[in-house]
């Protein structure tokens, strides 16, 4: 039977892995509401913040490598659209998925080749304590303390950026109405540019963040783009909130499905997903009339 | 002006009729594949595969089933792979019998040696799951949406096969599946006999699909790819169509998943996996959606690039990636759009097009735009 402790150490499992999810998917769905592309290779920039962080942990200190990471991937995702995705712009977004999926393919051989096909692992610096003891209850620091709370700070970062700055109120009024906006003066471009940027960043960051608890892998890329775009799809495209939700809901009752039918863990997010775009067919907090 | 003096269709007779028809070439191409499959120049080896040839034959129905749906109703479905998996397990399930505990009753089946029941089986239940799918999913949802909610479905039967070991095998899938016998003499062990049975089979099914994509029920296909509510004010029930078009489309991944588990006597969850549903895409691109031609075509030059990259690196995958990026971007009509721009413009016009933005633009305005004084007259005046 189900015991208390073990339900409660499922839980707080699924609360980190549901707000890595949602770095991941929030970026992903601020590219997807804004700019129609649907980014197959967003999981590829999840896995380059984790294998730059493998690379620069040793040379440059911990935090500095997690910064360093999501950077250079931001910069890297900003060159990804000003050279490919940009030529797709008018065309069918299922394109931007083809194209993207190609990209993804290119990844995954490249971080092979430099990488190597076995897993390759990160630590955390000494000085952060291995567990921390709350209520006589014990959790691992890093994984379920500092990821969660630092995550937390980041999401009201993305948060502010959205709703009390002005790139934000583009961003929000470019996904109701790309082109109106642009008619009114906004350099449309180089806002593209500027937000596939700040999604690849978010993906390399929380990829950077993620290097420590999770086997560094080539399949890491694949693993995790389906279940980002479930969670995309299930929060609702182009809402913030969406993504938190969606994010938390699929880690939370995945890591619970562990315990109650461990062979259906994998298939949790997809059934959640079914059927919640059976009752809600443009999810959660989804808008009625984007990409259809 | 001399683009417009030119009658617009050439006389066409019987002969010229039929040496155009794509179902002639799919015939030609299957007929040259086992000697030409897989081999690779790079490498010196000018002798093909029976077996890459077979591979590519019923990849090319697979590719044609989901264009069914890709390109003539313009739908991408990003979980195809599931009726080709379904299709693949029932038959090797059939075929090699099994004994399973299912809510604590055994459940079993004997090993058996018919084909056309196999594929009875696997047709049947391909198709009732696709129906049950299109009946839920289609009226709820369409573009990015419906992509997403194929794929989640398709990745719910790729782990059933790979959780449900009692019944799938797993992981490691099934084994030893044994060809059927129907003449009593082997005649099916030969892998050259087995290739011209797969050509055969994949043929008929094709000529079934040509038929579906030509009929008045292609058109409306056709008219809701156009104009989806454009469709919907002339009278037709889009959804219906959809979801029968669907239907449809889930055949042919059927019967190319039969043909694979007697093919391959073995099966496992690859066959139901996203890099499967991705690889049909790829091919329907390759080869040029829209058309019957492409995907036959697309499937034959996907294994073929395959096959004679990852002989020269173990890192074939990321180059198939960079010709997926090269056709999405310039070729969007793949092969057959190629073709046909050569058919419209000539060669050298054609290549230009291709090289050039500027040349694109005047060829365009040629065809597109009449001349002012032949514009019709505007409706005002006409009443």
């Amino acid at each position: 039977m189900l015991s208390a402790p073990e339900l409660l150490d499922q839980f707080v499992n699924g609360v980190t892995l549901g707000m890595l999810y949602i770095l991941v998917a929030l970026g992903l769905n601020i590219i997807l509401g804004l700019m129609g592309v649907i980014n197959f290779s967003h999981g590829s920039f999840f896995m380059l913040g984790a294998y730059f962080m493998f690379q620069l942990n040793g040379p440059i200190g911990f935090w500095p490598a997690i910064l360093v990471s999501a950077v250079l991937v931001g910069l890297l995702g900003m060159a990804f659209e000003t050279t490919l995705i940009r030529r797709l712009y008018g065309r069918l977004p299922e394109y931007t998925l083809l194209l993207t999926f190609g990209t993804a393919l290119i990844f995954a051989q490249i971080v092979r080749r430099v990488w190597g096909d076995d897993a390759v692992r990160v630590s955390t610096p000494p000085y952060i304590p291995d567990s921390i003891s709350i209520g006589g209850y014990q959790l691992p620091f890093y994984k379920d303390v500092l990821l969660v709370g630092l995550t937390i700070l980041i999401l009201a970062g993305v948060w502010v950026l959205l709703n009390k700055t002005n790139i934000g109120m583009i961003i929000r009024a470019g996904t109701r109405d790309a082109e109106m906006v642009k008619i009114l003066g906004i350099n449309m471009p180089l806002m593209f540019t500027l937000v596939f940027g700040i999604g690849s960043l978010m993906a390399g960051l929380a990829g950077a963040l993620a290097a420590p608890i999770y086997a560094i892998q080539p399949s890491l890329a694949s693993q995790w783009i389906v279940l980002t775009f479930v969670i995309v799809i299930v929060g609702g495209i182009g809402s913030f909130w969406g993504a938190i939700v969606g994010g938390l809901l699929i880690g939370i009752l995945t890591s619970l499905m562990a315990l109650i039918w461990p062979p259906a863990v994998e298939m949790t997010g997809y059934i959640i997903m079914g059927i919640i775009l059976l009752v809600r067919p443009r999810g959660l907090f989804g808008v009625e009339g984007l990409f259809e | 002006m001399s683009a417009h003096d030119a009658p617009a269709k050439p006389q066409r007779n019987a002969v010229a009729a039929f040496l155009t028809h794509p179902l002639f070439w799919t015939a030609v191409l299957f007929a040259i594949l086992p000697y030409v499959a897989g081999a690779n120049p790079f490498i010196g080896n000018w002798s093909g595969f029976v077996g890459i040839a077979t591979t590519m034959v019923i990849f090319a129905l697979f590719a044609s089933g989901f264009n069914l749906y890709f390109g003539h109703v313009g739908e991408l479905s990003f979980g195809h792979a599931m009726f080709f998996t379904i299709g693949a397990y029932t038959t090797a399930l059939y075929a090699k019998g099994f004994n399973v505990q299912v809510f604590g009753r055994t459940v079993q089946h004997a090993q058996t040696d018919n084909l056309l029941i196999a594929l009875l089986l696997s047709v049947g239940i391909a198709l009732l799951w696709a129906w049950l799918l299109a009946r839920l999913v289609i009226p709820r949802s369409s573009g990015i949406y419906f992509s997403m909610i194929t794929l989640a479905f398709a990745q719910v039967i790729f782990f059933i096969t790979y959780r449900w070991s009692e019944l799938t095998g797993g992981e490691d899938g099934l084994q030893n599946i044994a060809r059927p016998n129907p003449t009593g003499f082997g005649w099916l062990q030969d892998s050259m006999h087995f290739y011209w049975f797969t050509a055969i089979a994949v043929f008929l099914a094709l000529c079934l699909l040509h038929w579906i994509v030509r009929s008045p029920f292609g058109s409306v296909l056709h008219a809701i790819r156009e104009n989806r509510q454009r469709a919907r004010f002339l009278g037709y029930d889009v959804d219906k169509y959809r979801v029968n078009a669907f239907v449809l489309s889930a055949l042919f991944p059927a019967i190319g998943g039969w043909l694979w588990t007697y093919y391959q006597q073995s099966i496992n969850p690859d066959a139901g996996s996203v890099e499967y549903s991705g690889n049909v895409v790829m091919m329907s691109l390759l080869g040029g959606i829209q058309t019957i031609m492409g995907p036959i075509l697309g499937g034959s030059v996907y294994y073929e690039l395959q096959n004679n990259v990852s002989q020269l690196t173990k890192y074939w995958e990321g180059w198939i990636g960079i010709v997926f990026v090269i056709v999405v971007l310039f070729a969007p009509r793949g092969i057959m759009g190629i073709v046909e721009d050569i058919q419209q413009y000539g060669a050298a016009t054609a290549l230009r097009r291709y090289v050039s933005r500027e040349a694109r633009i005047k060829t365009e305005m040629q065809e597109e735009i009449p001349p002012l004084d032949e514009t019709p007259a505007a409706p005002e005046a006409s009443s």
